[in-house]
């Protein structure tokens, strides 16, 4: 029963990034983030009831209340803000960028063998989704011009990180977890205020405009 | 612990961000111009405080907090370059400068992030430190505000979090490699008594280092370098270049002494020599035909990143203790040099090396330190630098790595070259016939519009900086660093008990 | 009865039955779409009064060309194998004709080039024109045909299409599963291609913009239009009704009696019809891909069928 929840809620992770990869609307991926979000809170929830981890209860809580809730809203009123609706220009067409996914879920699965290795848990070996998450966020992050859209590839990255730290270890401590969570807030945070300054002082949010800096 | 070393292991930590949110309460009091300094005097005096302390007892623990010789010696260099940066920043006493709580509040913030990284035992809390910097210095890189700034800001932010977020997983995958014993404190993964998955290990040590790579500036990932420091206020630059970087290396030596207790000796040097290698490499390529001084400044940081990553990659007692005190060195003459790098452009009005010419006659006070300054960077005796680069390239002689180190040399002299050309420019020459008396005029597009700075009270402060300023801890920072070379004895017993402390010898 | 004698009847009544449904398929689909776009329709037996007219007809060939006549033959033949081999109506196979599934894509593959040819040997603009289209999209169809049922074989351990739907019956939890979900659907997007319906192809439309089937077999008439055309609706029939089996493979005849039969060909009507209503519907609903945001449509439905096939190393 849990390894089928488990599958599933790493299931629903991979193909929410992949789907985010695809499409080219800043809304549909910023929906796809909350998914992505529930997904997570989901498989704390398991691994928690696996393991009558209460902390991990109180961790599912959290992701569920930050990444489904508090950091798509603060994106959509940032999207709104810069006026981004749709990412039009991508640096890399989008077939490519499904085919490097597929890719980077191969080289995800690789890269995790030491982490199968080191911890023969079931948990353990749906491992290689959360490096894929990683991995395709690192994607998201570079191919976007659009400064929303880096900011949904940041979050998939932190997303990912996440899906490692409870697949690999159970999760963190509680107080680095509180930590990461409020870093993450506050740099998204960050980054909308300095999107907003993007906006008054480029009159868009295109990164392919920063170019005054150079050698 | 000792309540005496609790006390002043939390009060760099605590006490700068108590000032921070005084100075944001009282926003618009004069005091607040002063918070910065006092916060880094406070961490300085704690630290100088700590050393003996911590020499006479050992290492110790409390809760997520440790106090021993490494920490307590980075928090004073901490202090020292930030009391030089941030009192030399200050407006000069004639400007009618409008204090702003914000700036105070936030370079407040920064200096308790930076202690807490320092001092923290938990490397989970480090990781929140470190990512804490990035946050706090967020708004004081764009703080000048335009195109480059925004530009700058945005670049920094999202390249330092990215990579501070590989080195969030590279210390989740350690904290996975613990197993049953579940912890993520420095001491106990550094005494070995840990019994922990040498592969998973291997892979997370890696990570972590390169994400903190990413934050000290090192090849490849030090584009957002130039830009950020660049575009930065004066002080901010040097807090940055000088303290801000060197937190994040010594979050590298930390990582290192965990890997080399589990997977025996060396076992980043690979990693590390190709960072430093690279970091030479850029700096070395991009310092020939810079031209903007500030971005030159910035450069010769990566330079200097990359001498310490060699040095950490030798990893032997001599390499540590130079590594350690070159942080010092660097630190101190760095900031000084951003400084009067700021107080130039404040008076030039560009930040092009070609429009500044002539410093020597037209402003002798500016231009002798802008050169005691760069003689002190380049590594010439008896400054310390040259005594801590000699020192590093002969360990890394005595470990077998000449052919690295004999790379590292030529890459130097290549810098070195680049770095005095630049200066000589600037400051030597007659006046008359150079731009600089347009400089005045023009209006750049990447550069600060400076009217009547010359003439006397700029109405806008701090945020396009003077022309003039406290010399005071300009003479001090430098004349510490020219007295380095010379002062090695006295502080060769904490350089070797921290350097002791990396290598694992005392936990 | 033998086996082999009970596999060759198998065999031989899934051919008839799909011979007679294919046009009557295709007619109910047209007929559902023009009701549902306010059409009055020609009615479900158009599809065979088409056949029966074009049979009539005198066919016309451009001086040259050699294939014209032979590839539409050609195209019939892999269609017959198609649902010759296909397992629809029963798993039982003969043991010299393997159902594998490469064998499958091959015999597929086979039937894509000869209308490609076809298309090629006019010697007209819109005829190249579609060829190139047409293999443009299969080029990108066959992997993802490969790795979406090599997902759903997994499980089982062969690759035989009727030892995949075996398995399937066996392990009702397998059906269900989300690798087998996503595999089912970059399977359905694969089919949609592969037989030119929307949003890949329109099979209704003429204009330059939006041909790539109905390019190929422009200059083709009289009989050779008549096994063009009626090879194409017995590879819809036989993908769907494949794609319905692997879906939901209750009702398909695992050995050969009266009764089961008779369940299996009931259930085959069922789930075709089914297939076709489903298809239509779509059809109204979506519009037509722009031909180059084609490769992304299939771009993606690789990629899922990979993620199927990756996830599925991963849960065993």
């Amino acid at each position: 029963m849990t390894t089928e929840t488990l599958a599933m809620a790493a299931g629903v992770l991979l193909l929410t990034a992949v789907m985010q990869l695809w499409r080219r609307s800043v809304s549909g991926a910023i929906t796809l983030l909350v998914v992505q979000g529930a997904a997570l809170a989901g498989l704390a929830a398991t691994l928690a009831a696996v393991d009558g981890d209460t902390e991990l209860y109180l961790v599912a809580a959290l992701v569920l209340l930050v990444k489904a809730g508090v950091l798509p809203a603060v994106l959509s009123r940032t999207a709104t803000g810069t006026a981004t609706s749709r990412e039009d220009t991508p640096r890399v067409a989008p077939t490519t960028g499904l085919l490097l996914a597929a890719g980077l879920t191969t080289v995800a699965y690789l890269a995790a063998q030491p982490v199968a290795a080191a911890r023969p848990a079931a948990a353990a070996q749906t491992v290689p989704v959360g490096i894929a998450l990683v991995l395709i966020g690192f994607l998201i992050l570079l191919t976007r011009r659009q400064a929303v859209s880096q900011l949904v590839g940041f979050i998939v990255l932190d997303n990912g990180i996440a899906a490692v730290a409870l697949l690999a270890a159970g999760g963190v401590p509680l107080v680095v977890e509180l930590g990461v969570m409020l870093d993450v807030v506050l740099v998204v945070l960050v980054l909308r205020v300095l999107a907003g300054r993007m906006m008054r002082a480029f009159g868009g949010s295109d990164l392919a405009e920063l170019t005054e800096l150079r050698d | 612990m000792t309540p005496t070393t609790l006390i002043l292991t939390l009060l760099p930590v605590v006490g700068p961000a108590l000032v921070a949110a005084a100075a944001l309460a009282g926003r618009r009091a004069r005091w607040t111009d002063l918070a910065a300094p006092a916060s880094a005097v406070l961490i300085l005096v704690c630290g100088i405080a700590l050393v003996p302390v911590t020499m006479h007892d050992g290492p110790s623990v409390w809760g997520v907090l440790r106090a021993d010789p490494l920490a307590a010696y980075l928090l004073a260099v901490m202090g020292a370059v930030a009391a030089t940066a941030t009192w030399s920043g200050m407006a000069p006493r004639w400007a009618d400068s409008r204090p702003d709580g914000w700036f105070a509040a936030l370079m407040c913030l920064f200096e308790a992030a930076m202690a807490a990284a320092l001092v923290a035992d938990n490397l989970g809390v480090m990781w929140v430190a470190v990512e804490a910097t990035t946050i706090a210095t967020a708004f004081l890189v764009g703080y000048r505000g335009g195109r480059s700034a925004v530009e700058a800001a945005w670049k920094y932010v999202v390249l330092g979090s990215v990579g501070v977020a590989v080195a969030l997983l590279g210390i989740v995958l350690l904290y996975a490699a613990t197993g049953s014993a579940a912890t993520l404190s420095w001491s106990a993964l550094v005494s070995g008594s840990i019994p922990m998955d040498h592969g998973l290990t291997r892979m997370a040590a890696a990570l972590t280092a390169l994400g903190l790579a990413t934050k000290a500036g090192l090849a490849p990932m030090h584009s957002w370098l130039p830009d950020a420091h660049s575009q930065a206020p004066a002080p901010v630059s040097g807090l940055m270049s000088g303290v801000l970087l060197s937190v994040a290396f010594s979050g590298i030596l930390r990582v290192q002494a965990v890997s080399d207790a589990v997977l025996g000796p060396h076992s980043l040097r690979s990693l590390l020599l190709v960072a430093g290698l690279a970091s030479l490499l850029v700096a070395a390529l991009l310092v020939l035909t810079q031209r903007d001084y500030k971005r030159l400044l910035a450069y010769s940081s990566i330079e200097h990143m990359g001498l310490l990553a060699l040095g950490a990659a030798v990893g032997s007692p001599l390499a540590l203790g130079a590594v350690l005190l070159h942080i010092l060195g660097h630190g101190l003459a760095k900031a000084s040099l951003f400084v009067v790098a700021g107080r130039i452009l404040a008076a030039e009005g560009s930040a092009r090396i070609g429009d500044v010419r002539a410093l020597l006659t037209r402003r002798p006070a500016l231009a002798v330190p802008f050169l005691v300054g760069m003689v002190a960077l380049l590594g010439f005796p008896p400054f310390g630098l040259f005594v801590t680069e000699l020192g590093i390239v002969y360990a890394g002689w005595q470990q077998g790595l000449g052919w690295a180190m004999a790379v590292a040399l030529v890459l130097l002299l290549v810098v070195f070259a680049g770095l005095a050309r630049h200066t000589l420019a600037m400051t030597l020459g007659r006046p008359g016939r150079s731009r600089a008396e347009t400089a005045h005029d023009t209006v750049h597009s990447d550069t600060v519009h400076v009217d009547g700075a010359l003439h006397g009270a700029h109405p806008h402060g701090g945020r396009h900086g003077y022309p003039d300023g406290p010399t005071a801890p300009l003479v001090l920072a430098l004349g510490v660093v020219g007295l380095l070379g010379l002062a090695v004895l006295p502080l060769r017993e904490v350089l070797t008990s921290a350097a002791t402390l990396l290598i694992g010898g005392t936990p | 009865m033998t086996v082999t004698a009970q596999a060759g009847l198998l065999i031989l009544l899934q051919t008839l039955v799909v011979l007679a449904f294919a046009p009557l398929l295709l007619g109910l689909m047209r007929q559902l779409r023009a009701r549902l776009e306010g059409r009055a329709g020609p009615g479900v037996w158009q599809p065979w009064r088409d056949l029966r007219k074009l049979a009539g007809k005198s066919t016309l060939r451009a001086p040259g060309t050699h294939l014209a006549g032979v590839m539409p033959l050609v195209l019939t033949g892999t269609s017959l194998l198609l649902v010759a081999l296909l397992p629809l109506l029963g798993t039982a196979t003969l043991p010299w004709v393997p159902d594998d599934l490469f064998v499958v894509v091959s015999v597929l593959l086979l039937g894509t080039v000869a209308i490609a040819l076809l298309g090629i040997d006019t010697g007209t603009a819109f005829g190249g024109m579609g060829a190139s289209r047409h293999m443009t999209i299969a080029a990108l169809v066959e992997p993802t045909v490969l790795v979406a049922v090599y997902a759903l074989s997994i499980p089982s351990g062969t690759s035989s299409l009727s030892g995949i739907i075996t398995a399937r019956i066996d392990h009702p939890a397998s059906v269900v599963s989300p690798i087998s979900l996503l595999a089912l659907v970059a399977l359905v997007i694969v089919v949609v291609a592969e037989t030119g319906r929307l949003p890949v192809d329109n099979p209704a439309t003429h204009l330059e913009l939006t041909m790539v089937h109905e390019a190929m077999i422009l200059e083709s008439s009289g009989r050779d239009l008549g096994w063009v055309e009626y090879a194409s609706w017995l590879r819809l029939t036989a993908l769907l009704g494949l794609v319905m089996n692997l879906a939901a493979p209750w009702g398909i005849a695992q050995q050969v009696s009266p009764l089961s039969l008779a369940v299996a060909l009931l259930a085959l009507l069922v789930k075709l019809t089914f297939a076709a209503v489903t298809l239509s519907l779509v059809e109204v609903f979506l519009a037509k891909l722009r031909l180059f945001r084609v490769p992304e449509l299939m771009a993606g439905s690789f990629v899922l069928a990979f993620l199927a096939v990756t996830a599925s190393y991963l849960v065993a």
